[in-house]
């Protein structure tokens, strides 16, 4: 017999919401542009399209507040698939990709393809392997889902124990992207700038919890879009007369093929991963766009490549949105949805790498042309130079050094674009890295609060909401004091914060999931396991690329001897428990009510 | 068909769809990556065929196995929910 499900209708002004929203992002650039050609100061220009998209996300998520605790932690489990898709999407690549990704590979070319294949691969293993099944326990929090599945508080807190470490790793990521970009453009130093984001962040994730974050990260993903899609689809009509980039920029190659070699860009040879991989100060492009295995050679690349689908698989603040959408479903078809997003993404980061490329190069090798004016830009903000390493006279290829995280804002300089097209850019970006950091935000704070203060503390003093308000305003705090006395590298610190969410993650939702036989014991080696490598590995330097072991090997490594250990450990440890095989089965029922729904309904019952 | 039956069906039907597909998309892409310098001596859209598969063919190719993914296994949950409902 079916059971009942428990129908949740999305908003069906969802749509024309949204279409105002963008309308009015729209109208915000092209009154910009016009004012711009009117002669409006550079600097009001940059107020109006950095600062007014931020109030555009702090008024969605004050307009989606909320007092509710199921739309609090679940946004009431009425998010319709796309939009779903819209914020896992922008999760998975945040502020890091739009940035470091672009720059990545308009400086190692073929061998950075690895990284937004990864990305693509690990939200459809999330979707094959995860969000479904999490969606039908309705679990709130990662560590909440095995905790529940195990039948465990200790697994439950030991899981958001672990949890904090790659994520808070990506929200200082995607933290600085923001800031970094917001002060390049804004009269404000790099610290008032990370406050001023941080208090964004922090209001959009405290005012409505998962609510707020997923509408408001949904305008961000929407000016996200519309930042990185008309600078270059105009660059494209531009250079190839023809508005679609991702087709159109292979006609470039042998233009771009010429000039690598007219300046001096020979082929290289594959180096050990961590030198291979761009560092963030501005460093010289070292080999031709298209050569495969130039600097990152084929086993560094594939490591990177599965250490990346692993952790984006199973990444924490990923797998905390499994459980927004009405059915089981609805949560597989979002991750289709995010799948389609974010391949978008990757095919379109290499488009904009290559026409930033051959503009910079073609400028470069004009003989006895003053500098280009991008060039200056790039000087006045420390974000590029070029330096004649051989004294000859002229500059090559390898002698223009760009900051990697730049690229992106680079583009429509090197085309001559107006400085509206530059702003979109950055405003697109800085939308991305702070839906992405409000959905970290809310991870960590949310699960220190669900799955650590809550469960320690079982006297309830506390409302459950006041608690989550608590810790995660202490966690932006904690990540803005981090930032002040702290630098990271943001690609760095996205692959360690992947690997160490795959190498801890991974093996034991495959196992709690797809694994009848799975313990409570088995689960707590293999996530301990994981994690005790990541952590051995980071002590050597395998994180910052000077150790033995490079983190994406390292990885593999952890995620390995993590399902082995899982599968040791229940095995040979103490057994099974009746509860955990009937959650099993239960969680496997596609259909009816979320587990967690129906065990709050029956606890309430009888008191209403 | 009986009740645990359909479920069993069900179950190792999904195991064989999930695991068919992902390993089946995680093959074809570590064996594109690694044979992309052979194929780039071919071209296609004006761009040398392996580069070409690593930043669009592969991408699309999972977009539609994502999409073909969640078609069937929508058929599978739903042949289970209808096997569930005959008595």
């Amino acid at each position: 017999m079916i059971r009942p499900t428990h129908l949740r209708i999305p908003n069906p002004h969802l749509g024309a919401y949204y279409g105002i929203i963008t309308s009015a992002f729209v109208s915000l650039t092209i009154m910009l542009a016009l004012f711009e050609q009117l002669g409006a100061a550079r600097l009001w220009l940059a107020y109006g399209m950095l600062v007014l998209p931020l109030a555009i996300y702090v008024a969605i998520a004050a307009a989606a507040q909320t007092l509710d605790i199921e739309d609090y932690f679940a946004s009431g489990r009425r998010v319709p698939p796309v939009f779903n898709g819209f914020v896992l999407a922008t999760v998975a690549t945040g502020g890091t990709g739009y940035f470091a990704y672009t720059g990545t590979t308009f400086l190692l070319g073929f061998d950075a393809l690895a990284i937004g294949l990864a990305w693509a691969v690990g939200l459809f293993a999330a979707t094959v392997l995860f969000m479904p099944f999490l969606r039908k326990s309705g679990a709130y929090t990662l560590p909440s889902f095995l905790g529940h599945r195990f039948r465990s508080r200790t697994v439950r807190i030991m899981a958001s124990v672990l949890l904090v470490p790659p994520t808070a790793m990506l929200l200082v990521a995607e933290l600085k992207a923001a800031s970094v970009v917001a002060a390049l453009f804004l009269p404000f130093s790099e610290g008032v700038a990370l406050i001023t984001i941080a208090v964004v962040i922090a209001a959009i994730a405290l005012f409505g919890g998962m609510r707020s974050v997923t509408w408001s990260s949904s305008a961000g993903f929407i000016i996200g879009a519309i930042g990185i899609a008309v600078p270059l689809i105009i660059v494209a009509v531009l250079v190839t007369n023809l508005p679609a980039p991702q087709l159109t920029y292979g006609e470039t190659f042998p233009s771009l093929q010429n000039l690598e070699s007219i300046l001096g860009l020979g082929p290289a040879q594959p180096m050990p991963f961590g030198e291979a991989l761009p560092v963030a100060q501005p460093s010289p492009s070292a080999k031709p766009f298209l050569q495969a295995f130039g600097l990152v050679g084929p086993i560094d690349m594939v490591a990177l490549f599965l250490c990346l689908v692993l952790g984006t698989a199973s990444l924490p603040s990923l797998l905390t949105r499994s459980g927004v959408t009405p059915t089981t479903s609805d949560q597989r078809r979002s991750g289709g949805w995010a799948v389609l997003f974010v391949s978008l993404f990757a095919m379109t980061a290499p488009a904009l790498a290559a026409f930033a490329k051959i503009l910079m190069l073609q400028d470069l090798a004009q003989p006895g042309a003053s500098a280009p004016g991008w060039l200056a830009q790039l000087n006045a903000t420390g974000l590029g130079f070029v330096r004649d390493a051989n004294g000859d006279g002229a500059i090559g290829g390898s002698e223009l050094f760009v900051a990697r995280d730049a690229i992106a804002l680079v583009l429509p300089m090197a085309a001559n674009l107006p400085f509206v097209c530059t702003l979109l850019m950055a405003a697109g970006g800085m939308g991305v890295a702070i839906a992405a950091a409000s959905n970290h935000l809310f991870t960590i704070g949310g699960s220190v609060a669900e799955d650590i203060i809550r469960i320690v503390n079982r006297s309830g003093a506390l409302p459950r909401l006041t608690i989550a308000w608590v810790t995660i305003g202490a966690v932006g705090i904690a990540a803005c004091v981090f930032l002040m006395f702290a630098d990271i590298d943001l690609l760095r610190a996205a692959i360690a914060a992947f690997a160490f969410a795959g190498a801890t993650f991974f093996p034991v939702l495959v196992l709690a999931i797809w694994w009848r036989r799975c313990t409570q014991f088995g689960a707590m080696v293999a996530m301990g396991t994981g994690f005790a490598v990541m952590v051995l590995d980071a002590f050597f330097g395998g994180l910052s690329g000077s150790g033995p072991l490079q983190a994406p090997i390292a990885a593999l490594i952890g995620a390995s001897l993590s399902a082995a250990a899982g599968v040791a450990g229940s095995l040979f440890g103490p057994g099974l428990q009746s509860a955990e095989e009937s959650y099993f089965e239960d969680l496997r029922d596609p259909a009816g009510e979320a587990i967690y729904d129906r065990a709050q309904r029956r606890i309430t019952a009888p008191s209403s | 068909m009986t009740e645990p039956e359909e479920i069993d069906r069900h179950q190792r039907q999904t195991l064989i769809l999930g695991a068919a597909s992902l390993v089946g998309v995680i093959l074809v892409v570590i064996g594109t990556m690694l044979v992309a310098p052979m194929l780039n001596r071919f071209g296609f859209l004006h761009f040398p065929l392996g580069f070409y598969l690593a930043a669009q063919g592969l991408l699309i190719a999972i977009v539609v196995a994502a999409f073909l993914f969640v078609k069937h296994q929508d058929r599978l949950d739903l042949r289970r929910e209808e096997g569930e409902e005959t008595p």
